[in-house]
């Protein structure tokens, strides 16, 4: 696989992506162009702002007005309106089937993958609708990065499959610095930092989650999606995940998919509930969901009286 | 519905709590009885019934503990065990007042103070205490802030009794030196009295801010 036809294809940054080939992708000079400065659109929308933004305790960075999903006939979201914070941990929690995931996917154009979805209404990634035709579904995941159920780190090198993204996003820099950033973000650096060329494989569930983290952290992203990173791990190794979670939060928008309502609890600085039919009932910050929630359908989910 | 054994437990706490609030009840009433007819009998009993609270309490916390340990409650049913938590703890402490009013009895050997009806004020906090278990079990939040109001009236009860004694103490013309031991004695006790049961009307004014808490999520009474 090219670099190029990484760059058209519509994998995400943080995809189970074959094998690329690469001898060595420890390497600075890349060759082709250079996208590292590519505009996620034509026009100098500022979508690299966030270091220069006022840390504002509640700005929006991520926005959907009456976004509506479906797949073939079937209604996956029903009208969602949300602002999400930015640089905070949102929550999102519901039953199975309630389109959790399915929002998550929006955000970052996953479901364009899936034929059979459409998707109706505006989802605003720093104020640019993310589904306007100028926008590169691939330049958008460097910007919005995912994180996985099941740690699906690449058959590579610990060094390569954080330095594999940054490859073939073109991002120029010196790689053995910006993997070890990256491996110390994610709380893994002093695990590995003597292995780094043994396989990504050979670690435990949780350190491969862990470097799965770092992999999308490394093209420095602002905003992390999650989908049930910690269901797959252990007790220990889901406490290492959520206290990475939060300490990420300093740097990055977290938005966080989770069948466990106790991590969304302990975790999250906001939680959105979604229920069954693709709606979002109720937005809030955690301890107002957890305490008193508005609706009555929420306490009856969270209490487990339903579900 | 789900969760059934979870919605059992919680069940058992409610029904838990009222059971200990009525032995509670009844242990005030047998302190004021005593205290009234100077049963020593009946006196005994209730400062030997202390220990039987007691226990109840502290397996209403563990209770309430292992709840919050191994259901993760959330919502209301985490501000009810919360505000159960807080609730016995209440109970408890009505019955050491209780037991109080038991010793008392023990020491008294004549009413000096017949103006200071200590009946009445006892019946007055017997039925705060009443009203705010029945709250708490039907969440009847009026009745709670109708509670607070209604410890105020205690409050102004407990200061005229005060009143009332100590300006007798001051007119009182006592001769002897072992009529003033007997006095001050007789004295202190009252107030103790009054105090005591002054301080069952602030903790049934808790049970009632605990148990608005519980429906409403309204912290208004907690102070």
């Amino acid at each position: 696989m090219t670099h190029d036809s990484m760059t058209d294809s519509d994998s995400g940054t943080d995809t189970q992506a074959t094998d690329g080939g690469r001898e060595s992708l420890a390497s600075n000079d890349l060759e082709g162009s250079d996208p590292t400065t590519e505009p996620l659109v034509d026009s100098s929308i500022d979508v690299d702002g966030r270091s220069d933004a006022p840390a504002s305790a509640d700005r929006t960075v991520i926005e959907s007005n009456d976004l509506d999903v479906y797949y073939d006939d079937v209604q996956a979201l029903q009208s969602i309106d949300i602002e999400i914070p930015a640089e905070k941990v949102t929550a999102i929690i519901g039953p199975s089937g309630c389109g959790k995931s399915t929002f998550l996917r929006c955000i970052n154009r996953m479901n364009d993958l899936v034929d059979a979805a459409r998707i109706d209404g505006e989802l605003l990634f720093e104020g640019k609708n993310v589904y306007d035709d100028d926008v590169d579904p691939v330049v958008l995941r460097r910007k919005i990065g995912m994180v996985f159920q099941a740690p699906n780190p690449f058959p590579k090198s610990i060094y390569d499959n954080v330095a594999y993204g940054l490859e073939v996003q073109g991002i120029e820099g010196d790689y053995d610095e910006i993997v070890e950033e990256a491996l110390r973000r994610a709380a893994l650096w002093d695990e590995v930092k003597d292995q780094l060329d043994s396989s990504g494989l050979d670690l435990s569930g949780g350190q491969q989650q862990r470097l799965c983290i770092a992999r999308a952290i490394a093209p420095d992203p602002d905003v992390i999606l999650m989908d049930e990173p910690a269901s797959a791990l252990d007790p220990v190794a889901t406490s290492k995940i959520e206290d990475l979670i939060e300490d990420l939060a300093e740097e990055y928008t977290v938005i966080i998919v989770t069948h466990n309502m106790q991590q969304a609890a302990r975790i999250s600085d906001k939680t959105a509930v979604f229920l069954t039919g693709g709606e979002l009932v109720e937005f809030d910050d955690t301890n107002k969901i957890f305490e008193n929630p508005e609706h009555d359908r929420v306490e009856d989910y969270i209490t487990g009286k339903f579900g | 519905m789900a969760r059934q054994s979870y919605q059992d437990k919680l069940t058992e706490v409610r029904e838990d709590v009222l059971y200990m609030s009525e032995v509670v009840m009844e242990r005030l009433r047998m302190g004021l009885d005593a205290l009234e007819q100077k049963d020593d009998e009946l006196a005994r009993e209730v400062i030997e019934g202390d220990g039987e609270i007691n226990r109840m309490y502290l397996d209403l916390e563990q209770d309430c503990i292992d709840l919050l340990a191994l259901q993760q409650p959330v919502a209301s049913d985490l501000r009810f065990i919360a505000a159960s938590f807080k609730i016995i703890t209440d109970l408890e402490r009505i019955a050491d007042l209780a037991t109080n009013l038991g010793e008392y009895t023990l020491d008294a050997e004549r009413d000096l103070f017949p103006d200071v009806d200590v009946q009445e004020m006892g019946d007055l906090t017997l039925d705060m205490l009443e009203d705010a278990m029945i709250a708490y079990d039907t969440e009847n939040t009026d009745s709670c802030r109708e509670l607070a109001a209604r410890d105020d009236e205690l409050d102004q009860f407990a200061e005229r009794a005060s009143e009332i004694v100590v300006r007798d103490l001051i007119e009182r013309e006592l001769e002897s030196a072992d009529e003033v031991e007997q006095i001050l004695q007789d004295v202190s006790r009252l107030l103790l009295t009054i105090r005591d049961l002054e301080r069952v009307g602030d903790h049934t004014v808790n049970i009632a801010a605990r148990t608005l808490y519980m429906v409403e999520n309204d912290d208004e009474l907690i102070y």
